[in-house]
């Protein structure tokens, strides 16, 4: 196979499934060869490759490589493995395909011009892509088999794209017109010259769909390497110091990232849904104070629900994959998880806080906001009942366990953790039943402030999160013969540097350390 | 074999329409279904006093039945309430029910609750 064969985890619909595909050759894990596997992922999509959203995914850059030892890594390893080419010509090849040779030479001399700093921003984004783009030189025809009978749409998109525009003009419009969500379905018209029937439309848009959701997991999964990656530097150099010093330090790093693939998938569309937030705020925010038209005002708040719909819907799937991840809050700010209920934020405190803010209420309306406060609140004690219930049972499981049938129980325990997803998924329930019906009970001028305030009310608790763990700590350390008041982050460093300083006076329980 | 389910089901929904039109709510669940305790608890505190069948895991022409009367339910848990008389749904139906302030008045259309 000419492909390089690098796999990555996260990338098929089903986490583990995607495993036995992989075949981890380089430490940056970018491409996927096609084989077997990976074509039914793409089969599983059911969606060709939206080029449009490739290209704009040049420019996005939502996504970087967050240092350059990666991107150099990332060429070392392309380079080593031979096969330089197939990063640099991912762009011309690719396109190449559907149309006549002539193309590649412009392609090509474009691409080498900026491939360097296009190549590492776009592979992440690349994983549905990529695999054609790889298959350059060798499986072309099986490509053109396998793209062809998918995406006869995009390639025409594509000839319309590259024939009406010299290419980079073609690119940077494209990529610039694609900027935000909203503008991505513009950037798709303004492609095709042509008018393109509805089951076309939509099939791009499903496409457009697939392509943003692999772009996501790759995310994902490139950001657990990063992260283990910087964890793993942090521990040699926590090693390192300690074995220079002989000084024990134990767990100051912070807690082992090992986050399943379901739930770095799950923070990744997090973090992206909450970018959307913030433009849905703005949205509300420039609509109510331009005054628009109550139907105008309708179309954006429940565009705001089923922004909110959305995340429900994504906890849900999240809960199938990782309950813990989701239930014990560690994809929200720790200001966001200290209060956290059953995987989220608790329905009648939200009206609580809304009560106040929501004036002037018609006296019916109060009348069902208390209502709905009352019923939601009876709704959270039964869940919560529910889920003592179900700890209790849990821990007579495994407190029952004994030499001889521990297994049994075991299973049993298993068969009991496994309901936490329910218990989950009807505070989820809860939660956006709790909405909807506020957005019934509200008029839409009324219901824009109420879901506004409930956005900045959010955001301001996760900038109380940032703000808190970034706050200067002041220690006080205390030896024989001063006091000295240190600032810094760093415990450990800031301990051995005070040791330092010390007096000759002091008591040294550790070595002396220069 | 088939023809045996079927008249079984057939007996079994007459059981469960005799069953749910004695008592004003009627609770279907298995035995070892902690949300059934979280919707047990969720009556009890409105005031209602539901009559509650558990059917245990070996008695699978009635859990069977009790799932084909949810449809195409996703749910794992097994739970099915009547009030009066009539099929409300599982527990999401219950939290959808309540929170849009329609289980209050099918309860007392049921008699189950007075004020």
């Amino acid at each position: 196979m000419a492909s390089q064969g690098i796999g990555e985890t996260g990338l098929t619909d089903s986490g583990p499934s995607s495993h036995s595909h992989h075949n981890h050759n380089m430490p940056y894990a970018v491409y996927r060869g096609i084989n077997p596997a990976s074509t039914s992922f793409i089969n599983q999509e059911s969606s060709g490759f939206d080029f449009g959203e490739l290209e704009e995914a040049f420019v996005l850059q939502g996504f970087k490589i967050s240092n350059d030892e990666a991107k150099a890594s990332l060429y070392a390893a392309a380079a080593a493995t031979g096969k330089p080419a197939a990063t640099l010509e991912m762009f011309p090849s690719w396109p190449m395909r559907f149309q006549q040779t002539p193309r590649e030479k412009s392609k090509s001399r474009e691409e080498s011009t900026d491939s360097g700093s296009l190549s590492s921003r776009v592979q992440p984004h690349l994983e549905p892509e990529s695999p054609i783009s790889r298959k350059a030189s060798s499986d072309h025809q099986q490509n053109q088999l396998h793209i062809t009978h998918k995406s006869q749409e995009q390639q025409q998109q594509l000839q319309n794209m590259a024939s009406n525009n010299p290419r980079t003009g073609g690119l940077q419009t494209e990529l610039a017109a694609s900027k935000s969500n909203s503008e991505k379905k513009k950037g798709a018209a303004s492609t095709s010259e042509r008018v393109l029937d509805p089951k076309t439309l939509r099939r791009l848009a499903q496409n457009r769909e697939a392509a943003k959701k692999s772009r996501i997991r790759k995310k994902a999964y490139v950001q657990q390497l990063e992260t283990s990656r910087m964890r793993l530097s942090q521990l040699e150099q926590e090693l390192q110091r300690a074995s220079s010093q002989g000084i024990f330090l134990g767990g100051g790093t912070t807690a082992g990232s090992n986050i399943s693939s379901g739930a770095a998938i799950f923070d990744m569309e997090y973090s992206r849904w909450l970018d959307d937030d913030q433009r849905h705020m703005s949205e509300l925010r420039t609509a109510l104070q331009a005054h628009l038209s109550d139907g105008d005002l309708r179309l954006i708040v429940d565009g705001y629900i089923a922004h909110y719909d959305e995340i429900f819907c994504l906890k849900g799937v999240a809960a199938k994959s990782d309950v813990f991840h989701l239930i014990t809050g560690m994809w929200t700010t720790p200001a966001e998880r200290c209060f956290l209920w059953m995987g989220g934020f608790r329905p009648s405190e939200l009206i609580k806080m809304l009560i106040g803010q929501l004036d002037p209420l018609t006296e019916q309306q109060v009348v069902g906001i208390y209502s709905l406060q009352q019923s939601s609140q009876q709704a959270e004690d039964a869940l919560s009942q529910g889920l003592e219930q179900l700890q209790q049972s849990l821990i007579d499981t495994i407190a029952t366990a004994s030499l001889h049938d521990g297994m049994h129980h075991m299973a049993l325990a298993l068969g009991k953790l496994s309901n936490l997803e329910g218990f989950v998924r009807q505070a989820d329930n809860l939660r956006q039943q709790t909405l909807h019906q506020l957005h019934r009970i509200l008029t839409v001028r009324q219901a824009a402030r109420c879901f506004l305030v409930i956005g900045e009310y959010y955001g301001r608790l996760r900038a109380l999160s940032s703000l808190w763990l970034s706050r200067p700590r002041e220690t006080l350390i205390v030896d024989d013969n001063s006091c000295q008041t240190i600032t810094g982050l760093q415990m450990t460093q800031i301990n051995v540097t005070c040791q330092a300083k010390s007096s000759e006076g002091a008591n040294r329980t550790m070595p002396h350390v220069k | 074999m088939q023809y045996e389910i079927e008249s079984w089901n057939g007996y079994l929904q007459k059981e469960i329409e005799r069953m749910t039109s004695k008592n004003a709510v009627v609770i279907f669940s298995k035995n070892t279904c902690c949300m059934c305790h979280a919707i047990k608890r969720l009556m009890c505190g409105m005031g209602v006093d539901p009559t509650v069948y558990e059917c245990d895991d070996h008695n699978l022409t009635w859990q069977h039945t009790l799932f084909s009367l949810l449809g195409n339910s996703s749910s794992s848990s097994l739970l099915v309430v009547f009030s009066g008389g009539k099929l409300v749904g599982s527990i999401d139906s219950i939290m959808v029910a309540h929170i849009n302030d329609i289980l209050v008045p099918l309860l007392k259309e049921a008699g189950a609750l007075w004020l």
